[in-house]
């Protein structure tokens, strides 16, 4: 639903995307990457906002720099926490679902509908220069839904929402997935995302650093060998038996809990198979067992060390 | 109806209290300097030529000074107001095409600053003839043309609100230094500046030059070609609009206004 092939993006001599190009399917898929990495220009590219230096940029089959009919079908929630004050939040979902082409009932119950998404109803008669940065939140979310969108961009959507809040638009979003909508989101609250999708586009420095199944990217990664940390009752003599596989790296005991030890392997599949059986003939009780690198975090982090 | 939406919300942005109290010091100042003269006038027992202090004021601060400031405060408004306050965004990722968006801005604009301007030359006529002078044909003539100059330079500065990141600084020069100066030159220079032709549409001919410049723009202004007949000038301003707005339009549906973020 949205393309990229070979998008760059320059201010004047400074670099804000470089050659980048994707598909973006239906679905949630996560735009991550640091402070100024690319994400707000790739935004704005997508939403039209701005054009392409070089490269190509469709939404729909289409380009969308000040295109109408993308528009029809384009949600954007922006990062921006800029309203016009004056205005409840019906007001301003309001006026924008009239620039969009509402009209009468129709105005009417899109308004409500998405008002009632967003768990605006309550507040939304209020002027917006009285709400909470969770309810701006909400409210810029209600005016990117009004006009039920078939793509959704959300430009860092949590911000200033509370963790019940978080939640709440967590579950909008996955229900707008399900119902078939494209729906990118830009976020640096990795924890959300990873609750939401496995689908990411890692950018950083302006270039597409991943794109594709979080835990398959994970696997890519090899220089960095896979942590999996256990708690043992015997954790030295674990240690020394993990030591005797093949890809396993390192293990170290944890100086703070000294029944933790992490060990580093290179093959995590081949860890987990082997892992179980070990244990057993080795007679080792092992009552926790995790992976702190089967999370975004450390993709994230791994990638962007790398580049 | 979307245009009458925007147009009631470039409207709204004018009576923001910020604003209102920018433009109240201007609208009020020919009506107190009326005052003032007619009450110097009485302190030292001459007698006080109405007419001539209307169009001394008229012509020298409501359209010379008030006019042009307002459009260059609200024309370049237009836009930058939705680009400072960075609410352009939600404007500009809607299918209303960007032409009747920014069209449906100005109007408001322009209806605001005729508005303000006919206030003040109202307040200047009842402060110079009394109320029940208002209906005086200068002070109806001038309320005429007001919106003519009101759409001229509410063209351009919407113009220049499109086309540039800082449109005040290059309005604010355009007003006190172009419109102030360009109009007395010698020669053609004159022909460059919308208050040329302005003037020849309403001459404010009684204009006290004592009050409206030195010996040097004086001299300057008898050295001018021939007055432009008011026809010719008329043809000037509505090719002067016609062209600003025209131009306006074009560049705000191809120009990007989404600012760069640094830290993203």
């Amino acid at each position: 639903m949205i393309l990229l092939d070979h998008a760059s993006r320059w201010y004047g001599q400074v670099m804000g995307l470089n050659d980048v190009s994707c598909v973006v399917p239906a679905g949630i898929t996560a735009l991550l990457g640091p402070n100024g990495a690319g994400k707000s220009t790739f935004m704005k590219l997508v939403s039209g906002q701005l054009r392409p230096t070089t490269g190509k940029v469709a939404v729909l089959g289409e380009r969308p720099f000040a295109n109408g009919r993308v528009f029809r079908r384009l949600g954007y929630c922006p990062e921006v926490d800029s309203f016009y004050e004056e205005m409840t939040g019906r007001e301003f979902v309001t006026l924008l679902a009239t620039l969009g082409g509402f009209r009468g009932d129709a105005l009417r119950q899109a308004v409500q509908h998405s008002l009632e998404q967003v768990g605006m109803l309550p507040n939304a008669d209020r002027r917006i220069g009285g709400y909470s940065k969770g309810m701006r939140q909400r409210i810029k979310m209600a005016q990117a839904l009004v006009h039920d969108p078939e793509v959704l961009l959300l430009d860092e959507p949590f911000n200033g929402l509370d963790p019940v809040g978080r939640r709440e638009m967590t579950d909008l979003v996955r229900s707008l997935a399900e119902s078939g909508k494209c729906v990118l989101v830009s976020s640096h609250i990795l924890y959300e995302v990873e609750h939401m999708t496995r689908s990411i586009l890692l950018i950083h420095r302006g270039r597409l650093l991943a794109q594709g199944d979080l835990y398959h990217i994970r696997g890519l990664i090899d220089r960095h060998p896979h942590r999996i940390a256990l708690r043992s009752n015997t954790p030295r003599e674990l240690g020394r038996a993990l030591l005797g596989l093949e890809h396993v790296v390192s293990a170290r005991l944890d100086d703070r809990d000294p029944c933790r030890l992490e060990v580093q392997t290179r093959d995590p599949e081949s860890f987990y198979s082997t892992l179980p059986a070990l244990v057993l003939d080795g007679g080792f009780h092992v009552t926790e067992f995790e992976s702190p690198d089967n999370n975004l975090e450390a993709v994230f982090r791994y990638l962007t060390e790398q580049s | 109806m979307p245009d009458l939406l925007l147009f009631r919300l470039a409207l709204l942005d004018l009576v923001r209290p910020k604003r209102l109290a920018a433009s109240a010091p201007l609208v009020l100042l020919p009506a107190v300097l009326a005052v003032l003269w007619k009450a110097a006038a009485a302190a030292r027992e001459r007698p006080f030529e109405a007419e001539i202090a209307y169009n001394t004021l008229a012509g020298g601060m409501i359209f010379g000074f008030i006019l042009v400031i307002l459009a260059v405060l609200f024309g370049t408004g237009v836009v930058a107001q939705e680009v400072e306050q960075r609410t352009i965004v939600f404007l500009l990722t809607r299918p209303l095409p960007r032409a009747r968006i920014l069209l449906a801005r100005f109007l408001g604009a322009f209806v605001g600053i005729t508005l303000t301007v006919w206030l003040s030359t109202l307040l200047l006529g009842a402060a110079v003839f009394g109320v029940s002078g208002l209906s005086n044909s200068i002070v109806l003539r001038d309320l005429g043309y007001l919106p003519v100059g009101a759409l001229a330079y509410g063209g351009l500065s919407t113009l220049l609100g499109a086309a540039l990141n800082r449109p005040m600084i290059f309005g604010l020069f355009f007003a006190f230094g172009w419109e102030s100066w360009i109009p007395i030159l010698p020669g053609a220079f004159q022909k460059m500046s919308i208050m040329t032709y302005l003037r020849a549409l309403v001459p404010h001919e009684a204009e006290d030059e004592s009050a409206t410049g030195g010996i040097m723009e004086r001299l300057l202004a008898r050295l001018g070609p021939d007055p432009i007949p008011p026809e010719t000038a008329g043809w000037v301003l509505a090719a002067t609009i016609v062209i600003t707005l025209g131009l306006a339009m074009f560049i705000f549906s191809s120009r990007e206004y989404a600012p760069r973020e640094d830290a993203e």
